[in-house]
């Protein structure tokens, strides 16, 4: 029933409409078709979660460094208390797009093995990658994994 | 919000520095701060002159990313005072040989014996290291170290630690083995051997040692959003010098029920007859510890229970309560209560009777004795600006034995038989990071 | 008495999957007041105290709990 496809769809449909506040809103084209023919990093955090104070810094750097290429993550927030999450992300700043899923429904969609957990989507939207947790040491080998799956640099 | 939240895998040591000694410290801002370090400085006394205890303690925890730490705690303790011999009180004043052998020390009439405790002063230093070894394990491996004039402790543990459900479960396995050298002021006496007069070294030995191995298996779960609890099966193997060499038993009259006297030859010694304890030379406990934590909202209630048996007939039951609450933002307040109880060992002897056979074991400590004890409390913590955590506790043990009725003997009945322990412990913490 | 602990960690292990809560789920867990190591100087503080005045020492022990995080 879940397809990585329809997950991907679920995901982009949740990041148009939970703005914060979280209020519904309609699906928003734009964003949809912004995000085809992306690589897409999804990464499921709390503030609760110490190695993501770590992830963060890493995630903005990878989102800077290869933005222009097609990357585009977003860290979606699973605590119940947005103004944790709010606190955590003055100390913590993130320069990707930020999703709340304060009730969890996006996790338990995703199955969420652990804390924290990153997927990767491919421009098919295919799941072709995951990880669980974050580890200062595996960063390079994580980059090169990007690395490879980004669509190559168009020679202009 | 504190963020130092990242423990999971920490191993804290129950026991003298015998299993998993690294203590687990929060730091007030992990990413800038890599040192965590937490104080206290203790004072402990007892009343009647009793023992007096002043402790200060620091353990230092060093983040070195990844889940790998590394754990140092270094203690210092001093030691003042009595503690009861073994002896029992009698209507006429007592004394008695020092353990040096060169002076005497003196008991009142209708007074508790206390022996000629010295001033003490002990040093202990622990270290671990603790790192996962894949995704979902974790490991862990540490030295120990104490010394102090009469006793050395030298020891290793290692453990072990799997996750299982999502890290809802966690199942360990931790060893430890210690080796301890005693040194007895004096040499250690020849066991239910008599107390001689002063210069009189005939009934001591020299040195001797102890060796110790525990093995503990726990099992750790997640019951609900707000509640963990652990179970914990512990096994502890003893052997070698497991007796006090300072611990009497005085010789009674088998219908007074008083001490036997005797006329210290040409100098000074005791002028009652004393024997020297004796334990047995191995001693396996085993325990079954079981404690719960549940958050109700902000405050967080934690119940334990121990129940611990061994084969010199000592049974143990510990139950403990704590009740965390938060009061504002930045303190909290954390009433305790502890009630403990256990059995004598078999070889418990308030005194030994004159006239009937020797046993081959036996001893008057009152800490292998028949006892209940009370420990009442108090916790205050405040958090600082910078995040750092200023505590005080403020706690009052009280210990209260018995005799075995058929040891008790005519005239004893109307003393005191069972040294009875009342204790003040105070205690000044500090958490903070560098 | 061996028998029932392994009886107990049997069940406990055997009746696991369905107790205990999704990794999201673990805000409360990773509070350090909820670590079971919360307050590890004052029971090594403590234990010290008890082993020398009561004959049982020991028995606590290991990690788990908290947040559950890498």
């Amino acid at each position: 029933m879940h397809t990585s496809i329809h997950r991907l769809a679920l995901l982009m449909l949740l990041l148009s409409s939970t703005v914060l506040g979280g209020s519904a809103v309609a699906a928003d084209p734009l964003e949809l078709s912004q995000n085809r023919g992306k690589l897409v990093l999804v990464d499921f955090w709390a503030s609760w979660c110490a190695p993501c104070r770590h992830s963060f810094p890493w995630l903005n750097e990878m989102q800077a460094k290869y933005g222009d290429r097609g990357l585009v993550v977003i860290g979606v927030n699973v605590d119940r208390d947005h103004k944790l999450a709010e606190q955590f992300l003055r100390d913590v700043p993130a320069r990707f797009k930020i999703v709340y899923d304060p009730s969890g429904s996006l996790a338990q969609n995703y199955d969420v093995p652990g804390m924290p957990t990153s997927f990767v989507f491919g421009t098919d939207g295919k799941l072709l990658g995951k990880h669980i947790g974050f580890q200062q040491g595996s960063r390079a080998e994580r980059e090169t994994e990007l690395q490879k799956l980004l669509p190559p640099v168009q020679p202009n | 919000m504190n963020d130092d939240a990242n423990f999971n895998a920490a191993l804290a040591a129950a026991t003298c520095a015998l299993l998993g000694a690294s203590v687990p410290v929060h730091a007030a801002d992990e990413e800038a701060q890599r040192w965590s370090f937490d104080t206290s400085l203790l004072y402990y006394g007892e009343s009647d002159s009793r023992v007096q205890d002043i402790s200060a303690a620091v353990a230092a925890q060093r983040d070195f990313g990844d889940d790998r730490k590394l754990s140092l705690n270094l203690t210092a303790d001093t030691l003042t005072g009595a503690s009861a011999s073994g002896a029992t009180s009698l209507d006429r004043a007592q004394t008695f040989t020092s353990p040096s052998g060169k002076a005497t020390y003196s008991t009142s009439a209708g007074k508790v014996p206390l022996d000629d405790t010295f001033k003490d002063t002990r040093f202990a230093l622990n270290g671990s290291w603790t790192q996962p070894l894949a995704r979902l394990y974790t490991v862990s491996g540490g030295l120990g170290f104490s010394t102090e004039y009469d006793y050395t402790h030298l020891g290793a543990n290692a453990s072990l630690a799997r996750d299982f459900n999502k890290r809802n479960t966690t199942l360990s396995f931790g060893v430890a083995y210690s080796q301890d050298d005693i040194k007895p002021v004096g040499g250690a006496p020849v066991p239910l051997s008599q107390m001689l007069d002063v210069g009189d070294l005939r009934n001591k030995r020299n040195d001797d040692t102890k060796n110790v191995l525990d093995l503990l298996f726990g099992v750790t779960q997640v019951v609900g959003r707000n509640t963990v609890v652990r179970v914990n099966y512990s096994y502890s193997d003893s052997s070698g010098y497991l007796n006090d060499p300072y611990k009497l038993l005085s010789v009674v009259d088998p219908i007074t029920g008083d001490t036997i006297g005797r006329v210290a030859a040409g100098g000074q010694g005791p002028n009652g007859v004393y024997l020297y304890e004796n334990r047995p030379d191995s001693r396996t406990k085993q325990g079954i510890y079981a404690e719960m934590k549940h958050a109700f909202g902000a405050p967080v209630l934690q119940l334990s229970y121990r129940f611990m048996t061994d084969d010199w007939g000592i049974d143990s039951s510990t139950l403990e309560t704590r009740l965390r609450w938060p009061v504002g933002a930045d303190n909290f307040i954390e009433p305790q209560l502890r009630y403990y109880t256990q059995s004598e060992a078999d070889f418990y002897r308030s005194s030994l009777v004159a006239g009937q056979r020797l046993p081959q074991y036996a001893s008057a400590d009152f800490r292998l004795g028949k006892f209940d004890a009370v420990t009442v409390g108090v916790k205050f913590g405040h958090r600082t600006t910078s995040g750092n955590e200023w505590s005080a506790r403020l706690e009052y043990y009280q210990q209260s034995g018995d005799v075995p009725g058929d040891q008790i003997i005519d005239r004893q009945a109307g003393r005191e038989q069972y040294p009875d322990l009342n204790a003040v412990i105070a205690q000044f913490g500090y958490r903070f990071g560098l | 008495m061996k028998y029932l602990l392994a009886a107990a960690a049997l069940l406990i292990l055997s009746g696991c999957s369905s107790i205990g809560v999704q990794p999201w789920e673990r805000d409360v867990l990773a509070r350090p007041e909820m670590s079971l190591d919360a307050n590890a100087l004052d029971a090594a503080i403590d234990d010290h105290i008890y082993f020398s005045k009561e004959a049982s020492s020991g028995g606590r022990g290991f990690g788990g709990g908290g947040c559950g995080c890498n």
